[in-house]
């Protein structure tokens, strides 16, 4: 066993998994999926829109729904660590789980694109009719593509599993 | 095994989408993964409709909302489709347990009250947004809740086998 496991199994947080496995699974596994929907739901909208779908709603408008988008990553990046620290193994050598992580490191990328440069600014200032700039759209269809990736890599992830090595 | 229920579980169809045959292996990967994908949309656009009509984003055009609709159905249509494929491949697993006719019941009351909310913001005025009715919120509210009760009851599917194996009496 390498170290970095080795010291994950001797947590509190490992020990607390285990033993109440058997409802705390289910219930984490519950969030994780009302917390997806929700992400989708918002930051995926908000994609559309920038992406020129129900044009004529403002794109500051729509952007408030982003902070519900982001509630729900930070519930799922718990529910995660949750997993994580439960068995893992079964995600660190799971080929499915480093796709995840390389899509979701491009998302976070993706982010800093978003807000650090003038896509964010050029359109919260526009017109709600208007078209959005090409790197907006660039943006946009990169975390529409990301966050899809990042579900159909953890939904594989059972696929993918390997055996159980401790 | 009841007869009815035997027909579907040994027929290809079921074989197919279980991965049995050959080549069919990435059959039941898609299927579910495409059921994961249609819920987050249906669920998580609806979900944001119904925030939009609780007070959340106020300056977006509820009316406008409406044009996230046909992406929501599209979504429900999908996850019907690939509902319908999962229990054709495990008919005797979701038709002996109560808590997959209670997620049946919930996709009905689901699609109720999305056509509702749908109806609902169609018809909210251009500009304001105080006339929306206190039904409209109810509506709103018990979209909410219906979905986290359906997202609930569905992941409950896959562990309520178990339970029943280690004896808990969850499902029948």
């Amino acid at each position: 066993m390498e170290p970095w496991e080795a010291f994950i199994r001797s947590t509190a947080l490992h020990a607390f998994v285990r033993t109440y496995e058997p409802w705390l699974w289910p219930t984490c596994e519950t969030l994780h999926y009302l917390g997806l929907s929700l992400l989708l739901g918002t930051i995926g909208l908000f994609d559309l829109r920038v992406l020129g779908f129900a044009r004529g709603i403002p794109f500051q408008a729509i952007h408030r729904l982003i902070p519900w988008g982001i509630g729900a990553y930070v519930l799922n990046v718990m529910t995660g660590i949750v997993f994580f620290f439960g068995h893992p193994d079964q995600y660190f050598y799971n080929n499915a789980f480093r796709f995840k992580a390389l899509f979701m490191a491009i998302a976070g990328l993706n982010v800093v694109a978003f807000y650090g440069t003038s896509a964010f600014r050029d359109l919260a200032t526009s017109r709600a009719d208007v078209e959005a700039s090409l790197r907006a759209k660039i943006i946009a269809g990169t975390s529409l593509t990301m966050w899809v990736g990042v579900l159909i890599c953890g939904r594989l992830l059972t696929f993918y599993r390997p055996p159980f090595f401790h | 095994m009841d007869p009815f229920l035997a027909f579907f579980e040994n027929s290809t169809l079921a074989s197919w989408i279980r991965g049995e045959l050959i080549g069919s292996t990435l059959v039941f990967p898609v299927v579910v993964t495409l059921h994961t994908i249609g819920m987050g949309l249906v669920a998580g656009g609806s979900a944001a409709i119904d925030l939009r009509i609780l007070g959340v984003a106020r300056q977006m055009p509820l009316k406008l909302m409406g044009r996230f609709l046909p992406l929501l159905w599209l979504a429900f249509v999908v996850n019907a489709v690939s509902g319908v494929l999962l229990l054709i491949a495990y008919p005797t697993k979701a038709l002996t347990n109560p808590i997959f006719y209670f997620k049946v019941g919930l996709i009905a009351l689901a699609a109720w009250l999305v056509h509702r909310t749908g109806t609902a913001i169609l018809r909210a005025p251009e500009d304001e947004q105080d006339t929306l009715t206190a039904r409209t919120k109810v509506l709103a509210v018990a979209s909410l809740a219906c979905w986290i009760a359906l997202i609930t009851a569905g992941r409950l599917l896959a562990y309520t086998r178990r339970w029943e194996m280690l004896g808990i009496p969850a499902a029948g």
